[in-house]
């Protein structure tokens, strides 16, 4: 194993060190970096500028004596004593590099996260119910956000889940046509994913249709969009609930070792809840990280002294209630802070920027102002990478289901979640894996329009604003660090790989 | 099983009932819908403006406590010292004009006003030429420190190119600006503490109103280098390059720590209306109110640059997260504003920037020495059309260009076109163009026209005039390519016939002389004409106004004879605020929309 990751990094740095080259000639051949000041040069001013930039990026030297000169700062790096050059404003590119890649990071981290929960979740249904309704709908919908092209669907969020959300906040209301079409169209929506007889889609059409009817005007009488408040009893019974569920997905609702420690993990959701409240109330990420982590021990302690034979069982259990719970208490805070929040910022989703310029707030307040100018470029990369991997995942789960150990195992009897989750699943992720592996890294790279629409300076601008001024000090550290992180991202799929499948596994 | 399952589920839906009936409407008791008044205060009239078309006069202005976000574009401010090559840009300058004070800037037509808060500037003699400046007695950097003499020393002896440092390769000084110590070698003249200075000029210069005499402050740079502000004004007088190293290096490195820090606060000092508050990489610069500012107060205590292309611009001025914006001129743009309707002001007008084409009087230049073959080609070139089709949708008061050396704005532009130019180019000329040919035994004339690619306005221009001028018996070919004014490129090397292109004009009355005379660096096409550079050196040692318009009329004449090029069009602007938003107006020099930020206040 070890000589093959050493072999694969050898081959991944020549790589590397080819792509460096062409890269570096290629920018520099791509235009004129006097470009921006020729029809200004009339102005000495400007005159003295053309001079200095010249000076600055060292034009008078041929392309690959300031290549070598480049790649002997970079190679520093090996030791720690980078110098990736500085850029035509004379600054850093080191610097700028830090904050590019944290900026992208926390664009692109969530949406990928979110985009193979999503994307998964989809995909393993669509191939259990392979050819039904929802399949269909599914399918359909996929395509459609596949082809979507991200500036033109990044416009259209902003003109409906940015404006026009901002008006419609200021006074929420739903007219009673808008009710009904909601309530009708999720009521087909519903009916279509759940199939079955014509009896039993009519019942799920009403129900849902019901539901929604009767939970628009209920939410707008209780004013939940601008004072959203859930409370404990929701909390309870969420967590409750959870615990419930899981035990029985797991292991059957009557197998006291996993049951009995889950509902005492809800009910110690319930003491936090209300013991920390104060405390939650002004936090700082130490304490919510410190949350974090004890959301894991204490299910795991529990579980593991509790838990006997079902142990795994138990603490996944414990662990799922714990962690559903602390993210309704961190909701419900945001709850709680939300109409202050609206206060400060009366439009609160914005159409730019990684945060609201001299946003002054509270935690939470400060929270919401992040998380509300995250929310929508995170919602555009979500979707456009969640149809790839529904599609991926459904693809690998029908060729897995008709595997012979499938056959066998079904044949022996064992109860079908048992047979999707254990057997099927998780042969079928050992692909999937992969994509998503490398996907993280194209997605660094590759959310220059995302970045550019909506205002933030990550990788993506430092790409093109290099390219912009035929600067190529900043395209070389972009071109490492995706580069590098293309090539770190391949060996750990295959690492990852070597540890869902036990067959390849040495 | 089943039953039990139905069971649950009702148990479950039942619990969920029970949880959300016990909610009540939340908030506050009463629906207070009773807000101030929507006051539509946009049918107030504009105040007038200084001069014409200087800043507004608003009288007695009590700032609001609000905040106005606009954006110029998505480039990063450079730093607090603005005027180095590296930051110097019009995004950075826009921030900097909000911080540091000058004796003059441009009016909304790019025309050289004083500015009276800060002082007065007076020219007391022409022969030699010497300038005296009074500072305004109130006047005061942030910290405290009154504006004196020292620091228009200060101004003045960065300036200066030829200064170099130790390394005989870098100047001391890492200023943009790098010739008025050449021009004015004594530099400002006065008591270091007082108020007053006189400035003698080596030669005659028009341009005076423009040079700088305050940038940065001459306190500061003299603790950082650990001297006397004494001793700093004296070593600057006499550029000495030994003792001024030290305030070189802060000087050139010292403000601009880079994106995202601001200068400490000792060191973050303002002349202006505002001061540097705070400064978020990549995303805005905010300046706030600046509380020692003895003029006129701004009208609002925060104004945010924030960083957003252009293509995102339209959204966010819907969205009220930008309330005034500048964005590149564009139909599509001006379109999606058109249709945002009275909750936008829109302001459009000519800019500085104009466009022309230029022959290429060397090289391989089908055009080198021959003036009909010129004449024949300005004639088929459709100047009206171009304005029609390219340029008018987006500035109906776009005209075409008729002069090289002045624009329409300017008061000159009449008489200088009226005795230059004989309107023979005003309408496209076929036939005439077509004898001339004929007469030349040229049939299928290759003329290679050129510009810095890709530029689609360009691309159409080129389109235009091949369609008009192919039928006149040329055969136009348009070769553009991204490097094409590069070095090495076919207009370095002489290897075209006509080049497409557009100056930048900065309002200086003497800078033609930089283009039309013989031997010039910007004089591409290498031109020469014994008159032109005969006038064009009158120009730059006179300070006679009328003699600079006299000897542009004969200049204008002999490039009109000789068809140097042609003028076809200014640029148009186009700038957009929120329409809650007080004072704003366009403005056609290179300060933009922001050059009277200070002054705008919202009706929110």
């Amino acid at each position: 194993m070890l000589q093959f990751i050493l072999r694969r990094l050898g081959v991944s740095v020549l790589v590397l060190l080819l792509a460096s080259v062409m890269v570096y000639f290629l920018t520099t051949i791509s235009g004129d970096p006097l470009a921006g000041l020729r029809e200004q040069a009339n102005d000495p001013k400007i005159a003295t500028q053309m001079n200095a930039r010249i000076q600055n990026l060292d034009l008078n030297t041929p392309w690959f004596i300031r290549y070598l000169k480049w790649l002997g700062g970079a190679a520093a790096c090996v030791y720690g004593q980078c110098n990736l050059g500085v850029d035509i404003t004379g600054n850093q590119v080191l610097d700028s590099l830090g904050a590019a890649a944290s900026s992208t990071l926390r664009l692109v981290l969530i949406s990928v996260i979110a985009a193979a929960i999503i994307g998964i979740f989809v995909g393993v249904v669509t191939a259990i119910r392979q050819y039904s309704d929802m399949d269909y709908l599914v399918t359909f919908v996929a395509f459609v956000l596949f082809s979507l092209p991200s500036f033109w669907a990044a416009v259209l969020l902003k003109e409906y889940a940015g404006i026009n959300y901002n008006n419609w906040i200021a006074n929420p209301q739903f007219t009673v046509p808008q009710i009904v079409v909601s309530a009708l169209v999720i009521g087909v929506l519903a009916q279509l994913c759940m199939g079955g007889g014509l009896k039993r889609r009519l019942l799920t059409f009403v129900i849902a249709a019901a539901a929604v009817g009767i939970a628009l005007p209920y939410f707008t009488w209780l004013r939940f969009w601008q004072f959203p408040q859930m409370g404990p009893a929701v909390v309870a019974i969420v967590c409750l609930a959870v615990a419930v569920f899981a035990t029985h997905v797991t292991v059957g609702i009557k197998t006291k070792q996993v049951l009995y420690p889950s509902l005492a993990m809800a009910a110690l959701v319930l003491v936090v809840y209300y013991a920390g409240w104060g405390m939650l109330s002004e936090p700082n990420w130490w304490i919510l990280a410190a949350g974090l982590v004890l959301a894991f021990a204490v299910p795991w302690i529990v579980g593991h002294f509790v838990g006997g034979r079902y142990k795994t069982q138990a603490i996944g259990a414990g662990i799922a209630v714990t962690v559903v719970g602390g993210f309704l208490t961190i909701v419900d805070h945001l709850f709680v802070t939300w109409p202050s929040f609206v206060a400060m910022k009366p439009r609160p989703i914005s159409t730019i920027g990684s945060n609201t310029p001299n946003f002054n707030g509270t935690f939470w307040q400060t929270f919401l102002d992040n998380g509300t100018q995250l929310l929508l470029p995170t919602v555009l990369l979500t979707v456009i990478s969640v149809a790839s991997y529904s599609r991926y995942t459904r693809a690998a789960m029908i060729d897995v289901q008709s595997q012979d150990y499938i056959r066998t195992a079904r044949s022996k009897g064992l109860p079908e979640r048992t047979v999707v989750l254990r057997h099927a699943f998780r042969n079928a992720m050992i692909p999937i894996v992969t994509i998503v592996a490398m996907d993280f890294a194209a997605l660094i790279g590759g959310a220059v329009i995302t970045e550019q629409v909506f205002g933030w300076k990550g990788m993506g601008a430092l790409f093109q604003t290099g390219l912009k001024n035929v600067d190529p000090n900043p395209i070389m550290a972009f071109v490492l660090v995706t580069g590098g992180i293309a090539v770190l991202f391949n060996l750990l799929a295959d690492v990852i790989y070597a540890l869902v499948d036990p067959r390849i596994r040495v | 099983m089943r039953l039990k399952r139905v069971s649950a589920a009702v148990a479950m839906g039942a619990a969920a009932a029970l949880a959300l009936a016990a909610c009540a409407p939340g908030g506050p008791a009463t629906s207070s819908s009773s807000g101030s008044g929507s006051a539509g205060g946009s049918g107030a009239p504009a105040a007038a403006q200084v001069d014409g078309t200087g800043k507004f006069e608003l009288g007695d202005v009590k700032s609001q406590d609000k905040e106005i976000k606009l954006s110029v574009g998505s480039t990063e401010f450079g730093g607090y010292n603005g005027m180095t090559p590296e930051t110097y840009d019009t995004y950075t300058s826009a921030v900097r004009g909000m911080y540091m004070s000058g004796f003059f800037y441009y009016g909304t037509d790019g025309k050289v006003i004083p500015n009276t808060q800060l002082g007065t500037a007076e020219l007391v003699s022409e022969s030699p030429m010497k300038v005296k400046y009074t500072i305004n007695e109130k006047a005061v950097w942030s910290d405290g420190t009154p504006i004196t003499v020292a620091d228009a020393v200060m101004a003045w002896g960065t300036q200066n190119a030829k200064l170099m440092g130790s390394d005989g390769k870098t100047p001391v000084f890492n200023n943009v600006s790098s010739d008025l110590v050449e021009l004015a070698p004594k530099g400002p003249e006065g008591d270091l503490k007082g108020k007053t200075f006189e400035v003698t000029y080596k030669d005659p210069n028009l341009d005076w109103k423009l040079q700088t005499f305050l940038d940065f402050p001459a306190h500061v740079v003299a603790k950082q280098a650990d001297m006397s502000v004494e001793d700093l004004a004296a070593a600057l007088r006499a550029q000495d390059k030994g003792k001024l190293a030290k305030a070189g290096t802060f000087w050139n490195k010292g403000w601009n720590k880079g994106p995202g820090k601001l200068p400490s606060k000792e060191l973050n000092v303002s002349s202006g209306p505002f001061i540097l508050d705070s400064w978020e990489k990549g995303q805005s610069v905010t300046v706030k109110a600046n509380d020692k500012w003895w003029g006129t107060k701004p009208g609002v205590n925060k104004l945010t640059f924030r960083f957003v292309d252009p293509g995102a611009m339209v959204q966010a001025l819907q969205n009220g997260d930008l309330d005034v914006m500048s964005p590149q001129p564009t139909l599509d743009t001006l379109k999606q504003l058109e249709n945002l309707g009275t909750a936008v002001n829109i302001h459009r007008g000519n800019t500085m920037t104009w466009e022309h084409v230029d022959f290429n009087f060397r090289g391989t230049s089908v055009f080198k020495d021959d003036a009909d073959l010129r004449k024949a080609f300005a004639m088929c070139i459709p100047r009206e059309q171009i304005v029609k089709q390219l340029i008018q949708p987006l500035n109906p008061q776009a005209k075409v260009l008729n002069s090289r050396v002045s624009f329409p704005g300017d008061e000159d532009y009449d008489a200088i076109t009226g005795a230059a130019y004989d309107k023979k180019y005003d309408s496209v000329d076929l036939e005439g163009a077509k004898k001339i040919l004929a007469d030349k035994g040229k049939d299928k004339l290759k003329v290679r026209i050129g510009y810095n690619s890709p530029n689609p306005r360009r691309a159409n221009e080129v389109q235009l005039i091949k369609a008009s001028c192919d039928q006149a018996g040329f055969d136009v070919q348009d070769i553009s390519s991204a490097d094409f004014s590069a070095e090495g490129g076919p207009q370095t090397k002489g290897d075209y016939d006509a080049f497409l292109f557009a100056w930048a004009s900065s309002g200086q009355l003497t800078s033609d002389r930089n283009i039309y005379t013989t031997g010039s660096a910007q004089n591409f096409g290498k031109y020469s004409n014994k008159t032109v550079d005969e006038e064009l050196t009158k120009i730059s040692q006179t300070m006679d106004l009328n003699a600079r318009v006299e000897s542009l009329k004969v200049v204008e004449k002999q490039l009109w004879d000789d068809m140097f090029g042609i003028p076809i069009f200014q640029h148009p602007g186009l700038d957009a605020s929120s329409s809650d938003i007080k004072n704003v107006k366009f403005n056609a020099s290179q300060d933009g929309i922001s050059w009277n930020a200070e002054q705008w206040a919202t009706a929110k």
